[in-house]
């Protein structure tokens, strides 16, 4: 296994925490979230994005509402409920100890 | 030169080069047995059909109406391979190489190509949209794809010739299913299903669409909005020379009231029609006017039939005009539909029974008939010898 499918595997793990990150800070459609996304190292696609939102959704994590655009027929727009809030602040929380696992381990 | 193929999607009409409507038809095809088993399969197709139709939009203005074969790709590379399981999704971070590989792997082999071009079998149906009677010549003039008005006038031939023609259509009204789903409806005409599996996701998305409403008013607007485009493009499917001229007439408040005017005017020429038919079959003669001394009383009837329908033809397309130019179906629309459908039927039915009760001629017309169709058939066998 090289590096990158290394590195690729976390990132796998880590685009669902990201997506709930995204849609805590405000509504968003898809086009907001690859946007944001392909800066990083965590760009992505529609064919991977749309698969992950219904399955979050699925698992009551997000929800979305039509709403209209400016221009051309509505989107969706999606907002965390409840419990991908709840979700969202388990894992920073989770990933705050994990980084500072990561830190300290093997510092004498 | 290249083929054009105008699909639906997200209820928008799209026109795409062949080659371009081929990959994505591929696409889709990827994407729907990739999802197989998801319980969210067909919210995800809709959700990536809007994507992919909000992409095109952007290939788009107001000179270019055609989505190319390279801009198709481009979309589609753009839009990714669908990962199917997200848990499992393969390296997320595409870079350009990796978007464009995944697009190429879905650019349709001459083997997906075929399959994507076997669509929906055509199938025989009987369509009412249109129809004179049962809609059996409509029905077999999409089957072959020609204009209903030949198919109606062969069946006319062959009743007159041989009384045949009434037969098989009502054995065919009998037999031949009426196309009422909307598949039925694209088999009939051979429409590629894809586009109706795509109106069927549309609307599975419309409904959807319609539980996140938070208020009536915004569900309304929704509503009407979705029925004002999905007609927009299934009319476009049905596509027909007098509704495509109709389609494109302006409305005119005066056409609620020109409409039971103009089903007047299509009342009597129908009826003044049936007359000189009458007169012609019974007297030989049009209301006393010798034909001419080598024209058959077959042959006027045939010229009659023709001249009808060219007399005919503006008024019925006028009156098309006005039944689309009255805009959306609401109580109105209905109620003008009404009053024109009670003006006509009044108005063929009243002058048929003033006909047949002052006119003795009906009766020998009807009498002559057999021996009409005799004289005919002699004529055409003398024709035949003496070729």
């Amino acid at each position: 296994m090289s590096v990158n499918e290394k590195f690729s595997a976390i990132r796998k793990g880590l685009l669902e925490f990201l997506v709930l990150q995204i849609i805590a800070a405000e509504k968003v459609y898809v086009a907001d979230i690859l946007k944001q996304l392909s800066a990083t190292e965590f760009a992505t696609q529609e064919g991977t994005l749309y698969p992950l939102l219904s399955k979050m959704r699925r698992e009551g994590l997000l929800d979305y509402e039509w709403k209209e655009s400016e221009a051309g027929p509505p989107r969706k727009y999606y907002e965390l409920t409840a419990k991908g809030r709840e979700q969202l602040r388990e894992t920073l929380e989770y990933w705050g100890r994990i980084n500072g696992t990561v830190k300290k381990l093997g510092q004498k | 030169m290249n083929k054009v193929i105008t699909i639906n999607l997200d209820g928008n009409a799209y026109q795409l080069e062949e080659g371009g409507y081929d990959a994505l038809h591929a696409y889709l095809e990827t994407a729907t047995a990739r999802l197989q088993g998801n319980p969210d399969r067909d919210e995800i197709l809709s959700d990536i059909e809007r994507a992919i139709a909000e992409k095109f939009r952007t290939h788009l203005g107001s000179h270019k109406t055609v989505v190319v074969t390279k801009e198709v790709a481009a979309v589609l590379a753009e839009m990714g391979p669908i990962e199917a399981d997200p848990g499992e999704a393969a390296e997320p971070g595409a870079s350009g190489a990796g978007a464009t590989s995944g697009g190429s792997g879905h650019a349709p082999t001459g083997e997906q190509r075929a399959a994507g071009h076997g669509g929906t079998p055509r199938r025989l149906y009987r369509i009412d949209e249109g129809a004179m009677i049962a809609g059996v010549c409509n029905g077999i003039a999409a089957y072959v794809n020609i204009d209903p008005t030949l198919v109606r006038l062969a069946f006319v031939l062959l009743t007159i010739l041989w009384g045949t023609g009434m037969l098989v259509y009502l054995v065919m009204v009998i037999v031949v299913p009426e196309a009422r789903s909307p598949e039925e409806k694209a088999a009939a005409s051979g429409a590629p299903s894809t586009a109706q599996e795509f109106i069927r996701r549309a609307k599975a998305g419309y409904y959807e669409a319609i539980k996140g409403f938070p208020d009536r008013k915004a569900r309304r607007e929704w509503k009407r909005r979705f029925k004002r485009e999905m007609c927009a493009n299934t009319d476009q499917w049905r596509y027909h020379w007098q509704s495509y001229w109709a389609e494109h007439t302006p409305f005119h408040p005066g056409m609620s009231f020109a409409l039971p005017l103009l089903s007047l005017l299509h009342g009597a020429a129908t009826i003044l029609w049936i007359c000189v038919l009458i007169s012609l079959l019974a007297t030989g003669t049009l209301f006393g006017l010798a034909l001419p001394a080598n024209v058959p009383v077959w042959a006027a009837a045939l010229l009659l039939f023709i001249a009808y329908g060219i007399l005919v033809w503006p008024l019925k397309a006028a009156r098309r005009a006005c039944y689309w130019g009255l805009g959306r179906p609401s109580w109105a629309w209905s109620f003008v539909f009404l009053l024109d459908a009670a003006v006509w039927l009044a108005v063929v039915a009243a002058l048929l029974w003033l006909a047949i009760h002052y006119f003795p001629e009906l009766r020998e017309a009807v009498r002559s008939i057999p021996s009409l169709a005799h004289e005919a058939a002699g004529d055409i066998q003398a024709w035949w010898k003496g070729r």
